[in-house]
């Protein structure tokens, strides 16, 4: 596969603030690319860089193979999403879709044309002639994606499209989106502070954290192989647990810190006696009976129905989060045994935040 | 009475209050004597009856005398290159101005505060400056000019009736250019950035950006600026009262000023009354133009 955006070792400040740090991403044709990350992380600085919005402060910058360091952004023949959608309020739909196409001088007969071509695509047949302050919410992210879709562009950059979207269309739209991407075929970057958008909707996902790449890889990748603490804690949903602990003589178990010193075993094979972080995912803790061999005892604090799952809570600290299928038969007060496969016990060293090896 | 009271705070007697106070208000200072305007144009009106309400009927007399007086002519083309030339160089000046404060340099807002400086002064304080300014044997301009070797001898500008007109056009702009680039500078600032960001993802120059962007999105500002600026320009009396005096032979007389002339000067207020009464028509005409731009809607 051909290298169709490559950024390396990029640099960008503001002044003295240091927003991207030594930034190394390659992204194939075709592929879709989320990156997330916490609010201000850098999420769209990284994104801008890549539009050209923002002068990077040294790297090497690649699209489709062309240095694009010194290029403005209408030389580089990228279309962008804009969170705010940042339509042409004066001009009509069918003029918003094809206002790239009349700066290229495509005659009009033509122009009108692309606009039905995408009009129909992105189901907005019947609202060319309006204005976008007569448009909804999601049709304006419709209009703002044919704008994106009509030029047929090296890649797609997306802020954070579906953010101002309510929670049901933002769902539909994820699934449009991704449709969308895989029907035409180009590369897209997707920006989200959303996890479950970039891990639904991503070949790839970039996690960024104070302008630094954590880790990036397949979704199931960062879920199941966590390269570091930051990076478990911010993929999966709800968030994994993490308890301090102590490693076993045998160096295939953890003691844990909390009442009862409960022991659990690990697939990983570590130094005896080493301090580490042991992190739990909610949805891999198994509630069993309050004596089962080798259990953590708990005893739940609270109850959380939400129909499909039910979030547990246990007492005390370190609290910890179970999640279980349908409605539950358990109550707060009630005790129980949590029991964890071996290998899906995460360990991560208590300094560093990085994962130790299994 | 308690009830009155009560609807005065509460209900819609405190509004309505306000709607009258208002409209009298309007009425009394600017209805009333817009009214008498008219009706003394059609009156002969002299010093000795001046003091009485009403006047002898002089039908349409006082605008056939107008429009066949030798000076008419002169006075509409000069009110008519003044005005759009003033509007014109202002708008384009203000514009240029806006454009240039708003790439946000350092100090940008700090400039632009000065150039209000020359706003707020009277303008016969600003008739004085280009009195000096525009002066034949030791003026600015001159100098200027004469360093630039565009000129070989002094212009009298004020005196020579081939030039005064535009000594005082060129005052009146320098005059006007702040407040076009003040309202000009808030209508650009009103245009969201990213607009700008998406149409150069588009492919458009900076030509095209604000062709295609920056003109349109200002149609609202641009109107009411051009329709401010040509009503300010149609009242501007102060300069040629402190330039040319409308001199020299009338060469730089203006309606404003000829009106004036006619009546504090010849004390034919009938005939003064006239030229109001077509410069009304005129600023009516603007602002509805005005009017009719701002409805434009731009917003998202
Ligand atoms: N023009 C600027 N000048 C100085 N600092 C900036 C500028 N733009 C962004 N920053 C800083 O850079 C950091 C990254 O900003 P960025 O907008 O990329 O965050 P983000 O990851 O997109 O966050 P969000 O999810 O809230 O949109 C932030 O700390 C922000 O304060
Ligand atoms: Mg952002």
């Amino acid at each position: 596969m051909t290298k169709q955006i490559e950024l390396i070792g990029i640099q960008k400040h503001y002044g003295g603030f240091h927003a991207l740090k030594d930034i190394d991403l390659t992204i194939p044709q075709g592929q879709f690319v989320a990156l997330v990350g916490p609010s201000g992380c850098g999420k769209s600085t990284l994104l801008r860089s890549i539009a050209g919005l923002e002068r990077i402060t040294s790297g090497e910058m690649r699209i489709a193979g062309v240095d694009v360091r010194d290029l403005p952004p209408r030389k580089r023949d990228l279309a962008m999403v804009f969170q705010s959608y940042a339509l042409y309020p004066h001009m009509s739909v069918r003029d918003n879709l094809t206002y790239a196409l009349r700066l290229k001088g495509v005659s009009k007969a033509e122009r009108a044309k692309a606009a039905d071509k995408v009009a129909g695509i992105i189901g907005l047949e019947n609202l060319l002639d309006r204005k976008p302050r007569e448009l909804s919410g999601g049709q304006r992210q419709r209009v703002a994606m044919g704008r994106a879709i009509i030029r047929e562009p090296k890649a797609f950059l997306f802020d954070e499209p579906l953010s101002n979207l309510d929670a049901a269309l933002r769902v539909r739209m994820r699934k449009e989106v991704r449709g969308l991407h895989e029907r035409i075929g180009a590369t897209s970057v997707y920006v989200t502070h959303d996890q479950i958008e970039a891990m639904t909707m991503a070949d790839h996902v970039v996690v960024l954290q104070a302008g630094r790449i954590e880790q990036q890889g397949p979704p199931m990748e960062l879920y199941d192989k966590p390269a570091n603490r930051f990076v478990a804690g911010f993929i999966g949903s709800p968030a994994m647990n993490f308890v301090d602990g102590v490693v076993g003589e045998d160096g295939r178990s953890v003691t844990l810190s909390m009442p009862g010193t409960p022991v659990v075993r690990v697939a990983t094979q570590t130094a005896p006696g080493r301090a580490v972080t042991v992190g739990l995912r909610p949805e891999h803790l198994i509630v069993g009976p309050p004596d089962a061999d080798g259990a953590i005892q708990a005893r739940i604090g609270a109850v959380e129905p939400t129909g499909s799952t039910t979030y547990l809570f246990t007492e005390g600290a370190p609290e910890l989060l179970i999640t279980t299928e349908g409605t539950a038969r358990h109550r707060a007060g009630d005790a129980i045994g949590l029991t964890i496969a071996p290998q899906r016990v995460h360990l991560f060293d208590p300094q560093r935040g990085s994962a130790l090896a299994p | 009475m308690r009830r009155v009271l009560q609807s005065m705070r509460d209900g819609i007697g405190f509004d309505t209050m306000l709607v009258i106070l208002t409209l009298s208000y309007l009425l009394v200072f600017a209805g009333l004597p817009l009214i008498y305007n008219v009706v003394i144009s059609f009156q002969t009106v002299d010093v000795f009856s001046l003091g009485t309400l009403m006047h002898p009927s002089a039908g349409v007399e006082n605008y056939v005398d107008i429009f066949e007086d030798r000076q008419a002519e002169t006075v509409l083309r000069n009110t008519i290159i003044f005005t759009l030339g003033s509007v014109a160089l202002q708008f384009t000046l203000g514009f240029a101005l806006a454009l240039f404060f708003h790439q946000n340099f350092t100090g940008a807002t700090w400039i632009r505060g000065l150039f209000l400086a020359g706003w707020v002064m009277p303008g016969l304080v600003v008739g004085v400056l280009w009195n000096w300014l525009l002066s034949g044997d030791f003026g600015v301009v001159n100098y200027v000019l004469d360093g630039l070797g565009l000129i070989d001898e002094p212009v009298f500008w004020r005196s020579n009736p081939e030039t005064s007109l535009y000594s005082v056009l060129i005052a009146n702009v320098w005059y006007g250019t702040p407040f076009n680039m003040i309202l000009l500078a808030v209508g650009l600032s009103q245009i969201p950035e990213d607009l700008y960001e998406a149409a150069e993802l588009d492919g458009a120059n900076a030509f095209q950006r604000f062709w295609t962007i920056t003109l349109p999105m200002m149609r609202a500002t641009i109107g009411a600026v051009i329709a401010l600026g040509t009503i300010f320009t149609l009242q501007q009396f102060d300069l040629f009262a402190a330039i040319t005096q409308g001199g020299p032979a009338g060469s730089s007389t203006v309606a404003q000023y000829w009106s004036w002339e006619l009546s504090f000067r010849e004390f034919d207020f009938g005939r003064g009354a006239v030229i109001s009464v077509l410069m009304i028509i005129v600023v009516l005409i603007v602002s509805l133009i005005y009017v009719r731009s701002t409805k434009a809607e731009t917003q998202l």
